[in-house]
């Protein structure tokens, strides 16, 4: 396949929150999933715009769903991880595992030594 | 949901600052993530905040993906549909492309020409070879360096790997075959080849003993010289020259395209008092190559401090005097501060002002594209109505003006390029002249870059400008007008505003070029009848002598030596040309007829200037006791100068008939005083009087029957280098071997420098008089170009306009004739009115550049300069109306039936 390119940290948790979410990833449902797993406190706007960005690099794809009568008519949009998406968070997350391999011990004494 | 609802202030919050085609989906997640806040068992007061806080951070997204550049990136559609365009819209192509590719070039100009002429020399590391020279404070130029001071910076300098020391001079070379020309040279320190990492092609460089008192003389030639005179010949080296009589080996030959330190082409040693042959008092010029991890700043630093030794311990008196270090290029620019051409106050000035002629082509472009874009305001609407953004089409606009401004850039830099080729550096070659070697006027990368730079901003102004306007207006607005197939667009006045302007400027342009014309003819016709002598009867040559000028710190005493030297020498050449058979007299001045005199200031006796005024432009020359009589030129009134005038205290001067005219209204000048005003400091000088007038001998090349002349008289040794007129009869440039011969003979190093007839003088100023010719018909050609541009573009929309009206006009069975006929007659109305309001303006432009503007002939010049002007642009907006006239007219009646209006 050559070049895939590669997504940044916060690109590859939306991408997993959209792997483990399946066919029900909307905004507020990977927020949640990113919050939980992670216990980091995200945005919706952060998750708006990498879904953006990753829409434009056809990572992912969006389909709208249907009017909801509890949001004024309003639908949700859907977000599902595309193919080339999957190839590429796995080659993002495969270069972090290899360059981690084998350092994280010393990486616990660096950090100990820093306290 | 649930009772659980966002409060109703946030929800209104929400609706007004989430905006967009994703706004649905974002209010939907905000609701969402609120609900699933609460199941969680959040408290309402914080699932609340955290509300507030993802509203906020969505709309910031929101907004910044609407600002993103990549919304905003043109693509490879929008260069194709640009492309098309150009075929689509041929005359606005042509207009366009016509215009930027003057106004680009000239507003890249300045930048370009500095950086050639500040160029680091060709050499291995050129940044790190640098210039020690003294700057004086109080004249603002710099003073020259001796070679004590470089023996002293050589001594004591550590920021300075290796220093080298030369000055500029010329020989009368004779490759060993008797015949003598003129070269260009340079005595250089044995070190000079080292500091700049050059070696000789053939032979070697000097060696320390080389400058060393009674050491066999040896010079080193340049590659050209070598071509010429040896042939390429590798065998040159060992072969015997002459300089100005003496022999000289040659030890080495430079490789091409070497002619430090500008355009030399022999060097010899430079005389180094430290190895026991004394150096001259003549400067010198310094430079060095910088130590390792030395900046010039440090290297600067420390030459101020080792100055500042000095003059503590007494042994300088330069007070007003700083040493500095420069680039190697300043060495050629006397007066230019070490911040280069850059740092003048002048040149932003003229940055701005070369930016002109590019913002008017962008207005007038500009025009020409609204018009395109206003026609074009259905298909945006379409588009809009389509889904594409504001920011989209103005990209689309964009794109198709930059297609067109690259074009017009890559034309204007190829044209400029061709342009130096051709006239400028062909014309200096013919005329003799040389840039220094390092100066290399093609083009350059950064001037590609600024040229594309200046490309984008004119497709900014003439295209995204007109576009916002078009587009500016609410979707369902366009539809209605697109429906009605108008443009909605209007100028109101602005437009005959601009015609004025416009008419205004071309008629100027061509009473400008017209009275260039005249003058340029009148300088080619005058050039033999002006000059009042029988100028074809005198050699005139101009003789430099070495070591005519002095160093900074020279005593008096020494330039009393020198004085004393130059006027010997004058004296022999005098008394050896004046025995000299066929030669009947000899004229010596600081400037002869027709060349350029010198400009300065003076008030006179009975006046008393403000102390701010200028005081009267006149022309100066020093010229020798005989030179009137010399030139048969005869003295109208008053008298000639005598052995009197030159002597100490003496204040004698000689007018011409124009200062007479001019300056004193015709009355009686002799007797009358005059005395010179500093333009600087308004200092005056002493008084002289007038004991004579003359008629005009020309004080300059473009102008020689205009200008006040005043004459002074100077003893010899007062004038270097001299200029001499010598009588010999017919075919005076015959007598040049044997003037050549006679000064070789009294001074061996004198040189002789022009040797022409005096008749044909000022076609050594020819290249100026083409330079300036060309410089002003290109300023012609430009203002013509942007102000006729400027009418096709402003009749061409405003016809467009009408299209629509035209349209219906036919089909309802109107003769198509007549609707020709109005729409021309309208035209020729909206020009008139321009005309009528620009030619007063325009006449005013032509009296301010005009001299002798009240003369009935300039009167009817500058009638027939504005008749002339406003016909050309009437044609011009005739022609502007054509092409739209002819597309109103092809409208079929089935295409206005459906219109609506």
């Amino acid at each position: 396949l050559g070049f895939v390119g590669y997504v940044g940290e916060f690109e590859q948790l939306v991408l997993f929150a959209l792997v483990e979410l399946g066919a029900e990833a909307y905004g507020g449902a990977i927020r949640e999933a990113i919050e939980r797993r992670t216990g980091r406190v995200v945005s919706s706007g952060a998750i708006n715009t990498t879904l953006g960005r990753l829409s434009e690099r056809k990572l992912v794809r969006s389909k709208i769903g249907e009017p909801m009568a509890g949001r004024a008519g309003r639908p949700r949009k859907y977000y599902a991880i595309t193919p080339a998406g999957a190839r590429v968070l796995k080659e993002s997350y495969a270069t972090v595992q290899r360059m981690a391999g084998g350092l994280l011990a010393r990486l616990t004494d660096l950090a100990e030594e820093e306290v | 949901m649930n009772g659980r609802r966002v409060p109703r202030v946030l929800s209104w919050l929400a609706a007004r600052l989430v905006r967009g085609p994703e706004a649905p989906f974002v209010l939907t997640d905000l609701d969402d993530c609120h609900d699933r806040d609460l199941t969680r068992g959040l408290p309402p007061w914080r699932a609340r905040g955290r509300y507030a806080f993802n509203l906020i951070a969505s709309a910031l997204s929101l907004q910044a993906e609407r600002l993103r550049p990549s919304g905003l990136r043109p693509s490879w559609v929008d260069v194709k549909l640009g492309l098309r365009m150009l075929v689509r819209y041929p005359v606005l192509t042509t207009v366009a492309v016509l215009t930027l590719a003057i106004g680009i070039p000239v507003g890249v100009a300045p930048a370009h020409l500095v950086d050639a002429l500040e160029a680091p020399l060709p050499v291995d590391e050129a940044d790190r070879v640098r210039l020690i020279r003294y700057w004086n404070v109080e004249t603002i130029r710099t003073s020259p360096t001796s070679v004590a001071d470089f023996h002293r910076w050589r001594d004591t300098l550590t920021s300075f790997r290796s220093l080298g020391a030369f000055r500029m001079t010329s020989y009368n070379f004779d490759p060993g075959t008797g015949q003598v020309v003129s070269v260009r040279g340079a005595e250089v320190s044995a070190s000079t080849f080292a500091v700049l990492r050059v070696q000789p092609l053939l032979g070697r460089p000097f060696a320390a003993g080389d400058d060393r008192a009674g050491a066999a003389p040896v010079a080193i030639i340049g590659h050209d010289l070598w071509r010429v005179h040896f042939g390429s010949d590798p065998a040159a080296v060992g072969r015997t020259i002459r300089l100005g009589g003496e022999p000289y080996s040659v030890v080495g030959v430079m490789p091409a395209g070497f002619e430090f330190p500008a355009v030399q082409q022999i060097w010899l040693p430079l005389p180094d008092g430290s190895t026991g042959n004394p150096p001259s008092d003549r400067p010198v010029a310094v430079f060095g190559r910088l130590a390792d991890d030395t900046s010039p700043e440090s290297a600067e630093a420390e030459l101020v401090v080792a100055g500042r030794d000095l003059a503590m311990a007494g042994a300088t008196a330069r007070e007003r005097v700083m040493p500095e270090i420069v680039p190697t290029a300043f060495l050629l620019m006397g007066g230019l501060p070490k911040s280069g051409f850059r740092g003048l106050p002048e040149y932003p000035l003229i940055r701005l002002l070369t930016l002109i002629p590019l913002l008017v082509a962008c207005a007038n472009i500009g025009l020409l594209i609204f018009a395109r874009t206003a026609t074009r305001s259905s298909e945006f609407a379409v588009r809009t109505a389509l889904g594409a953004s504001r920011a989209r089409i103005l990209t689309q606009v964009f794109t198709e003006a930059l297609v067109l401004a690259v074009l017009a850039a890559g034309v204007g830099l190829l044209v400029v390029r061709a342009a130096m080729d051709a006239l400028v550096m062909r014309g200096m070659a013919a005329a003799g002249e040389t840039l220094p070697y390092w100066v290399d006027f093609s083009l350059t990368q950064a001037t590609v870059v600024r040229a594309m730079a200046l490309a984008v901003l004119s497709a900014a102004i003439a295209g995204v400008v007109p576009a916002w306007r078009v587009t500016g207006r609410s979707v369902h607005q366009n539809i209605q007008r697109a429906r009605a197939h108008r443009s909605g667009v209007r100028f109101g006045g602005l437009s005959s505003a601009l015609l004025v302007v416009d008419v205004a400027i071309a008629v100027a342009a061509v009473s400008f070029g017209i009275g260039l014309a005249e003058q340029a003819r009148a300088t080619m016709e005058n050039g033999e009848a002006a000059v009042g002598i029988e100028a074809s009867q005198y050699l005139s040559a101009e003789i430099r002598l070495p070591g005519a000028t002095a160093a900074t710190g020279a005593t008096s005493s020494d330039l009393v030596v020198l004085r004393t030297r130059l006027a010997s020498t004058q004296r022999a050449l005098l008394d050896r040309l004046q025995a000299e058979p066929g030669v009947r007299a000899v004229a010596i001045a600081s400037a002869l007829p027709r060349m350029d005199h010198p400009i300065q200031l003076v008030e006179l006796d009975d006046e008393e200037l403000a102390p701010g005024a200028r005081g009267h432009r006149v022309r100066t020359a020093l010229v020798d006791v005989g030179f009137f009589e010399a030139l048969r030129h005869p003295i109208l009134a008053g008298r000639s100068f005598n052995a009197a005038d030159v002597a100490d205290g003496a204040s004698s001067v000689i007018v011409n008939t124009s200062f007479s005219d001019r300056l004193l209204g015709g009355a009686n000048p002799i007797g009358r005083r005059v005395r010179y005003v500093s333009r600087g400091s308004g200092s005056r000088s002493g008084w002289y009087e007038i004991v004579g007038v003359v008629g005009h001998l020309g004080m300059h090349v473009l102008t020689p029957d205009h200008d006040e002349g005043i004459y002074h008289p100077a003893p010899p040794g007062a004038i270097h280098p001299v200029r001499l007129a010598i009588e010999v009869g017919d075919h005076p440039e015959q007598f040049t071997p044997r003037l050549r011969a006679i000064v070789a003979d009294v001074e061996p190093h004198g040189v002789v420098v022009e040797p022409v007839a005096l008749d044909r003088v000022y076609e050594g100023d020819s290249y100026l008089i083409a330079a300036i010719a060309l410089g002003c018909m290109l300023l012609v050609g430009i203002l013509l170009t942007l102000a006729a541009s400027g009418i096709y573009a402003i009749m061409s929309f405003t016809v467009a306009e009408r299209t629509r009206e035209i349209g219906i006009r036919v089909a309802l069975g109107a003769d198509r004739a007549r609707i020709a006929a109005h729409i021309v007659r309208r035209a020729i109305l909206q020009l008139a009115i321009g005309a009528a309001l620009g030619m007063p303006v325009a006449g005013r432009i032509f009296f301010e550049l005009q001299e002798d503007a009240g003369h009935p002939s300039a009167i009817l010049a500058m009638l027939m300069a504005l008749g002339t002007g406003a016909g050309a642009m009437v044609l011009v907006g005739l022609v502007a109306c054509v092409a739209p006239t002819l597309r109103a007219l092809r409208i079929t009646p089935v295409e206005a039936v459906k219109v609506e209006g």
